[in-house]
């Protein structure tokens, strides 16, 4: 092992040789920030093949080509719920040639102690793309009809009821500790390796009830294997408009909203202004291709493409619900305060 | 009728014709070289499904999925090393055959039953994929638990040599297995704070070490010592004396294939482990002991891998769930091109599912035809002089290593793994039960704590063994492995002769 360390450190040497040459160079052309981009990009996506970050980056990717004029090239770096990916980009040059096409696992790598990189502090959002609603539900047949049903059945009988979720900081489990903060709710919960087998361990049985994203569960509900009770939004959705909203008849809810899962573009923090606004205006340019659209309403994405200071304050908003949800409901490794994140009512 | 024309839509139509077939040709390549695996294959062609039209593409990735499991097979029989985790029970009896210069009857045959097992799995998707899929969707996490423990039995079947000192490795495996963040609890384990361990070790990356990387190792070792020469009988098709004296042994492996195939929480690799062992099991006098180059040890688990297919796309087609890590890219290009994988798909595009099932048959086809054609490509890589074939198979490994995650540090565990395995090789441990535990560790870490969760209290949860039919009969079988292995049954079965 002694010696692939050695290998490893010639390496490194030589490659950081390789990288001051090439920051020499780029600085020459720094003058003229107009050049960028000179070279190819390096898409990373921190979630694995065929999942919605994939699919969503990797059709938006050719788009974005055509606005910068550049190509870029796609891969996946997954692992650690996507830090992996996170940290690979973070230790890229910050030269704008290496973007993060990530969802909002970031926003708490913090709180859950799993890494120390961060949406807000660490990168400069491109765009945020569009998000997801959450869906509560239950086997079709289940002795709960509405969300009222679940809810009651919880707070009286405490973790009587078997909640399957997709692990720390996933969907369920924030959505559940928000369930608990303003509810009282208690649910056993069980972790599941994501949205198939929350999907198959439903259907068989195993568990009463789940919260998936209402693209993935609509599709069950609608074959009548399913019972969607609500969706976590202010308003009811498009495209289930017999789906109650949680704040019908929860209105407490409404500070957390909107929330859910988000899919964006990420460069990293010291990225010169220039470069961040060049890539703004493209992507901003490319999600209004009609073809994106089609592949975001397909994937059940509600379209955001927005950037900037209104960026910001989703991400702020998100990672507030979300982190303090988690901490409240003694899920979350690390305080909030920690990291100066806001409550979501202080804001 | 309509269904007869939508099955046949990949026969008559000239580009998904030639599609099949080259997804097929391009999949055995690229399965059989070693650390290039179909699910990196069927990943690099979902990009294509962007600008495609949905079947070509579709048809394409099809042939590249059953090709590139097959493929596999082809560097376990010749090198000694799988192509991926579901070869490594073909290769303790694939590589023996090769030394003893069989390796054309165990590709060969290996084709045969590959054949076989693939369309016998498309047969039962065609035919019974609801009710595969109701049986998939009943089988809990108990279920998983007893079906790993099941699996952590075969430790006996894969150690070669001493079974101590399998039993030692598979218990190393199960650890290193344990590595990274726990998906249940959210905790990390031997991380010691690094973000690059925090992954895991992933098992191909270990596959491509202990076997690859060692053997190459291994090999260095004996590089001066004169090799015997090998000679090569010439034939394009296996003695059919031994095709019809295998089919009933690969029609009980390709029924186990595909249910476990079927399974969203177990597949191929599983399916071939324990059709090896099954064969072990049943074949009463094999043509030489398992280990050493008996036929039914590569057949059964080929048989079993190819069966496994079909199953995985029953759930992918019926349910919109992954059977497996190709079926989840599957997945992703149905999504892209409007469709919704869900339990409705075959209802709302009844025509996608016969087209999928014609292709499918047509690759198995063409699996048998290029597989029995190519097999005088595939045997000239034994006659090659090693200073030659050792550095080249170091380096694809590296790369394959490398390609899986576009991660380094794997890179690292292959040459670490490559170091362990030598070791092991040259103080007569099997590495197999290492792989072993590391596939079968995290199952049974997970599906233990998830079933211990989900019920409520520990009688529950004694209960859960016995109380659902899937249960009860994987807890019996167990039992019964168990028990087999005892005196008392010995005797048992003495008495029951003697009466």
């Amino acid at each position: 092992m002694k010696r692939n360390f050695k290998f490893g450190g010639t390496t490194l040497l030589v490659s950081f040789l390789l990288l001051t040459a090439c920051n020499a160079s780029s600085e020459e052309a720094g003058q003229d920030m107009s050049d960028y981009p000179e070279k190819d990009i390096n898409g990373i996506i921190q979630w694995g093949e065929g999942g919605a970050t994939d699919n969503i980056s990797r059709t938006l990717a050719p788009l974005v080509e055509d606005e910068l004029g550049a190509s870029m090239v796609m891969q996946n770096i997954e692992g650690a719920t996507g830090a992996t990916g996170a940290q690979y980009v973070y230790d890229q040059p910050a030269e704008g040639y290496d973007l993060l096409f990530g969802a909002e696992n970031p926003n708490l790598y913090q709180v859950l102690g799993i890494s120390e990189r961060d949406y807000l502090t660490d990168f400069e959002p491109i765009t945020i793309i569009g998000q997801s609603y959450a869906g509560i539900v239950v086997r079709e047949g289940s002795d709960f009809e509405t969300l009222e049903d679940l809810i009651d059945y919880s707070v009286e009988n405490p973790g009587d009821i078997t909640m399957g979720t997709s692990g720390e900081g996933g969907l369920p489990h924030v959505a559940s500790a928000m369930l608990q903060a303003e509810l009282d709710t208690e649910f056993n919960q069980v972790p599941y390796d994501g949205d198939g087998p929350l999907a198959t361990a439903l259907l068989g049985n195993e568990i009463d009830a789940t919260i998936l994203a209402v693209s993935a569960a609509q599709e069950y509900v609608e074959a009548g294997d399913f019972r969607m009770l609500s969706v976590i939004h202010d308003e009811r959705l498009d495209s289930t408009p017999d789906t109650p909203a949680i704040t019908e008849k929860y209105p407490e809810f409404e500070q957390y909203l909107p929330w859910g899962p988000f899919q964006g573009v990420f460069a990293h923090t010291d990225t010169p202004d220039e470069i961040i606004n060049e890539l703004t205006q493209s992507f901003e340019n490319a999600q209004e291709h009609e073809e994106f659209q089609e592949t975001l309403e397909n994937l059940g994405v509600h379209p955001l493409n927005i950037n900037g200071e209104e960026a910001i304050e989703y991400l702020e908003q998100n990672r507030s619900t979300s982190s303090w949800m988690l901490y409240d409901a003694g899920a979350a490794e690390n305080s909030p305060e920690e990291f100066d994140i806001p409550r979501v009512d202080q804001q | 009728m309509d269904i007869l024309q939508q099955f046949l839509i990949p026969f008559l139509d000239v580009e998904l014709f030639l599609l099949v077939a080259a997804g097929t040709f391009a999949g055995i390549f690229i399965g059989a070289i070693p650390g290039l695996s179909v699910t990196m294959a069927v990943a690099l062609l979902l990009p294509l499904t962007y600008s495609w039209e949905m079947l070509p593409a579709l048809a394409l990735m099809l042939g590249v999925y059953f090709g590139g499991v097959f493929g596999g097979s082809r560097a376990a029989i010749l090198v000694n090393i799988p192509g991926a985790p579901s070869n490594v029970a073909t290769s303790l009896d694939g590589y023996p055959l090769t030394q003893r210069g069989e390796a054309r009857t165990a590709l060969t045959l290996t084709t045969i039953f590959s054949f076989i097992g693939g369309l016998f799995g498309v047969i039962v998707l065609a035919t019974a994929a609801p009710l595969v899929s109701t049986i998939a969707i009943q089988f809990g996490q108990i279920d998983y638990f007893l079906l790993a423990i099941l699996g952590l039995l075969l430790i006996g079947s894969l150690s070669q040599g001493s079974v101590a000192k399998g039993i030692f490795a598979a218990g190393a495996g199960i650890i290193l297995g344990l590595v990274g963040m726990d998906s249940i609890g959210g905790g990390t384990r031997f991380t010691f704070g690094s973000l690059q361990l925090m992954n895991g070790i992933d098992f191909v990356v270990a596959i491509l070490g202990l076997f690859g990387m060692a053997e190459i190792l291994y090999q260095l070792k004996t590089l001066n010592e004169k090799g015997q020469t090998i000679t090569l009988k010439k034939m394009i098709v296996p003695p059919l004396r031994l095709v019809f004296k295998f089919l009933p042994l690969s029609l009980r492996v390709n029924v186990m294939g595909v249910l476990i195939g079927a399974l969203p929480g177990a597949g191929g690799e599983i399916a071939a482990l324990l059709s090896y062992d099954h064969a072990k099991r049943t074949v009463k006098k094999p043509n030489r002991p398992f280990g050493q180059g008996a036929y039914a040890g590569v057949i059964a688990p080929e048989a079993g891998n190819s069966s496994a297919i079909g199953g995985a796309l029953i759930p992918l087609l019926t349910l919109g769930i992954p059977g497996d890590a190709v079926t989840a890219i599957f997945i992703g290009a149905l999504f892209i091109h409007g469709l919704q994988p869900g339990p409705l798909l075959m209802e709302q595009s009844g025509d996608l599912f016969w087209v999928m099932v014609g292709s499918s048959v047509l690759a198995n086809v063409f699996l048998l035809i290029f597989g029995l054609l190519i097999v005088s490509i595939f045997i000239r890589v034994v006659t090659v002089p090693k200073q030659i074939l050792l550095p080249i198979i170091a380096v694809i490994t590296v790369i394959g290593a490398y390609a899986m995650n576009n991660n380094m540090t794997d890179v690292y565990w292959l040459l670490g793994f490559g170091l362990v395995g030598f070791f092991m090789k040259v103080h007569n441990f099997s590495v197999a039960p290492l792989v072993l535990g590391l596939i079968l560790g995290p199952l049974i870490d997970e599906s233990f704590r998830r079933a211990y969760m989900a019920a409520q209290g520990t009688p529950e949860f004694l209960m859960g063994f016995v109380n659902s039919p899937i249960s009860l009969i994987l807890t019996l079988a167990l039992v019964f492995t168990l028990f087999s292995q005892t005196t008392w049954y010995e005797r048992f079965k003495r008495k029951l002769k003697e009466r």
